[in-house]
């Protein structure tokens, strides 16, 4: 390699910078950082699109490990659907690793489903990490809210149909098919959640809120010290008796958390703790957006019996 | 609305009008006919009123919003995505004319939302102490050098990122470290570079100062390593800072491949003092990189690599090294961290040298044509040098705030005769994602016939025993690490 050969590497890259290539497929290779979009954005996107999912639904979508597995899906992706609001902020290093120019930040193949949706928890104050791993544009695990899930399908629809324009119409066809089940599901939800109207619950980690507010329940403590600091045994004893004070009945485990820290203190506190599906797929039964909220629902309301 | 006032009125008139005669009726319909017209012209008003809220809606709407704040009544979608910055989608519809256009980065910043920044900001501290018995401190030769013996701040970074725009991102990070015993510490651009994310093809192109992504490690910041020092073999092959270039680094990854695939190759000045010095993009230091992944069901995954390096010695002699890396990790479903990560590492070194030997030439001193007498010169002689080196490391992490491990190291010295071997226990304690602290035993052992280099001030580090203590911070923003 001499000077004499740079000029060449410059006129290649040049080249590269103008050639850019637009993927003619005939469906949309869409991939989801979670498995809760990837369930949506199938139900949305039916025959029109394949769709990969990044984080597993046993995992804590926080911290999901990089591989370069994700790079490569990313690497053939049309678009990447993200939860955003910093859940899945592990995305950027994953798609900066796969050289694909049409899912970079501010690319039209990249679409934050966040946008729009009534946000909770959001710091009203000034937030450090003292509080712990907080965010500070909000609680970002809007996802198994079923009450949101017309806001999440209209932006994917409008995220997709960005892409492919021709599908606008079968696009909204099918998220109509599935929000009409969908308003038969909550009802039903709804009706079996309704003896339970006001109970208290303690949470592993606080990312069931949207969840307990559609239902009517409150999050009364957490079993974390504060987000992501793992819990102190001077912590624990708080909770334990503010549980058996308040007779709390049930703790909320996700499945990726310390199951057998939360069943401890169930025991103390004469409670039980219940896993949840933190996503679809976070249980066996929860293969799916449906199935994943119904047995959530199902557990949940036994528990409390 | 205004329609149905004036008919109120109207109607409020009528009905509350006495019987009047007929001159009284005409004023009194002029009257009514003012107050029309009043009514038409604020009408008119509060149209224009309307119509400029309308106008100020539209534009607020076409801002991105401060996502911080919660909106109260969420925006129909598909105007979130009609909001999108102009310049979304532009990463599939580039050309160089779009390239070339004038931009203007500043008018962001007039538009951000209160309290947000353009790009994200950290700082990582990294503090050491590393101690060893007198003779290790005197001769100069511990793993920290002068600093043995001593607490002192390695590295103690400012990281700032983000996108610069649509088409690239950028990385800056200042350093400032302690780099020989006393008060003073030393600022440095540690890393200074942009990537274009938007070349076609799988192409990404990096340029600026950099960490070569050579090998598992080397591109690895000192806070972030799994153990306290960098392994032997990088200081002695790429010296104490390991491979930190000014130049271009081209990556490709292939969609066509059922596997992960990523090639690299760049170009650099070489101003590595230990390997390539000659500082020249002219003869440049080239440096290429092939790396891939297999996943070996959902719970554990190896990824494999080489990397390769040819310059110049800073004396303008011929320096290669080749490299292979291997780390596999073992992440139990549902984990938040690996139980067990294994990793290793080595180099092979090939590099022309000039040493100064002895040559004994016979002179002809008594004046008859025939040399006689024999006389000692120093002369340079060139030859070739082989060197090889590697590590292993095996990390447990049984639990979320404890991880054990060990590293063992084996190293030649590509630049002069001899070898060291270590081993190096390590706890490390995590009281959570963002401190660290660590602690550490390494002892070395170095070749007893080749000491010179650590034979000085009277004192020998042969063998090395030493204790170091870590401990780490990440204050704000700071990247996730891939696998």
């Amino acid at each position: 390699m001499t000077l004499r050969n740079l000029p060449l590497l410059f006129v290649l890259l040049g080249a590269l910078i103008g050639g850019n290539r637009v993927d003619a497929a005939d469906k949309l290779r869409v991939v989801a950082t979670i498995p809760d979009l990837k369930s949506l954005t199938e139900a949305v996107g039916g025959d029109l699109v394949d769709v990969e999912s990044l984080a597993r639904g046993t995992q804590n979508a926080h911290e999901a490990e990089i591989r370069p597995t994700m790079m490569l899906k990313l690497r053939r992706a049309d678009a990447v659907i993200e939860n955003g609001l910093e859940l899945d902020s592990w995305v950027d290093v994953a798609v900066n690793g796969a050289n694909n120019p049409n899912i970079v930040r501010g690319a039209r193949g990249r679409i934050d489903i966040s946008r729009g949706l009534p946000i909770l928890d959001v710091p009203t104050i000034r937030v450090d990490r003292s509080m712990g791993d907080v965010h500070p544009l909000g609680n970002p695990h809007y996802s198994m809210d079923p009450g949101l899930a017309p806001i999440i399908t209209q932006n994917i629809v409008d995220g997709l149909a960005a892409l492919a324009p021709q599908h606008r119409a079968a696009l909204e066809r099918n998220r109509q098919t599935f929000l009409g089940r969908l308003e038969e599901e909550m009802t039903r939800w709804k009706k079996t959640m309704e003896p339970f109207q006001g109970t208290r619950v303690v949470v592993y980690h606080p990312q069931w809120i949207y969840f307990l507010t559609r239902f009517g329940l409150t999050q009364a403590a957490t079993l974390e010290d504060r987000p992501g600091i793992p819990a102190s045994p001077g912590h624990l004893v708080r909770v334990i008796e503010q549980m058996k004070a308040e007779r709390i009945k049930v703790i909320i485990v996700e499945p990726w958390n310390d199951r057998k820290l939360a069943a401890r203190v169930a025991e103390e506190a004469g409670a039980k703790a219940v896993v949840l599906a933190s996503m679809v797929g976070g249980v066996k039964a929860a293969d799916n957006y449906f199935s994943a909220i119904d047995y959530n629902i199902k557990t949940l309301s036994e528990a409390l019996k | 609305m205004h329609a149905l006032i004036v008919t109120c009125l109207v109607l409020v008139i009528a009905l509350t009008a006495s019987p009047v005669a007929g001159q009284e009726a005409d004023a009194l319909r002029r009257e009514l006919d003012q107050m029309r017209r009043g009514f038409e012209t604020m009408k008119e008003q509060y149209q224009k009123s309307i119509d400029a809220l309308n106008d100020r809606l539209k534009r607020l709407e076409t801002t991105p919003a401060p996502t911080a704040v919660a909106p109260t009544v969420p925006p129909p979608a598909a105007q979130a995505l009609q909001a999108a910055p102009p310049g979304s989608g532009l990463g599939s519809t580039m050309s160089p004319t779009d390239l070339l256009r004038p931009r203007e980065p500043f008018s962001l910043y007039g538009r951000r939302g209160s309290g947000q920044l353009l790009f994200d900001m950290g700082i990582a501290g990294d503090f050491v102490g590393s101690f060893a018995p007198h003779n290790v401190q005197k001769s100069g030769a511990g793993t920290f050098g002068a600093e043995t013996n001593r607490f002192f701040p390695r590295e103690v970074e400012l990281a700032l990122f983000g996108q610069i725009d649509p088409f690239a991102r950028a990385e800056v990070r200042i350093e400032a470290s302690e780099s020989s015993p006393g008060a003073e510490t030393t600022v440095s651009l540690a890393e200074a570079n942009l990537t274009l994310l938007t070349l076609p093809y799988g192409f990404q192109a990096k340029l600026g100062q950099m960490r070569n992504r050579f090998g598992l490690t080397n591109v690895i910041h000192e806070h972030d390593l799994s153990f306290v020092d960098r392994p032997n073999v990088l200081r002695n092959f790429f010296g104490d800072e390991g491979l930190v270039e000014k130049g271009v680094e081209v990556t490709w990854v292939p969609d066509f491949l059922p596997f992960y695939l990523e090639a690299l190759v760049g170009a650099f000045n070489g101003d590595n003092a230990q390997a390539f010095g000659y500082g020249r993009i002219t003869q440049p230091l080239m440096t290429g990189r092939l790396r891939t992944f297999f996943e070996l069901g959902d719970t554990s995954a190896i990824q494999l690599g080489i990397s390769g390096a040819n310059g110049q010695t800073a004396d303008r002699l011929s320096s290669t090294i080749l490299g292979y890396d291997v780390k596999y990790k073992y992440r139990p479903d549902g984990w938040l961290h690996p139980l067990l990560t294994l990793s290793s590492e080595g180099l092979y070194s090939r590099r022309r040298v000039e040493e100064v030997v002895e040559v004994e030439t016979l002179v002809d001193t008594d004046g008859d044509g025939i040399p006689d007498t024999p006389v000692t010169n120093l002369v340079g002689k060139k030859s070739t040098r082989d060197a090889f080196g590697w590590y292993l490391q095996g990390e447990v992490q049984p639990v979320r705030r404890w991880a054990f491990g060990a590293r063992y190291d084996a190293s030649q010295f590509p630049d002069r005769p001899g070898f060291e071997k270590a081993i190096e226990p390590y706890v490390s304690f995590f009281p959570s994602e963002f401190l660290r602290f660590r602690l550490a035993y390494k002892h070395t052992d170095r070749d007893r016939t080749q000491i010179e280099g650590f034979n000085l001030n009277g004192a020998t580090a042969r063998t090395v025993n030493e204790v170091f203590f870590q401990a780490s911070f990440i204050l704000g923003a700071h990247p996730a690490h891939p696998f």
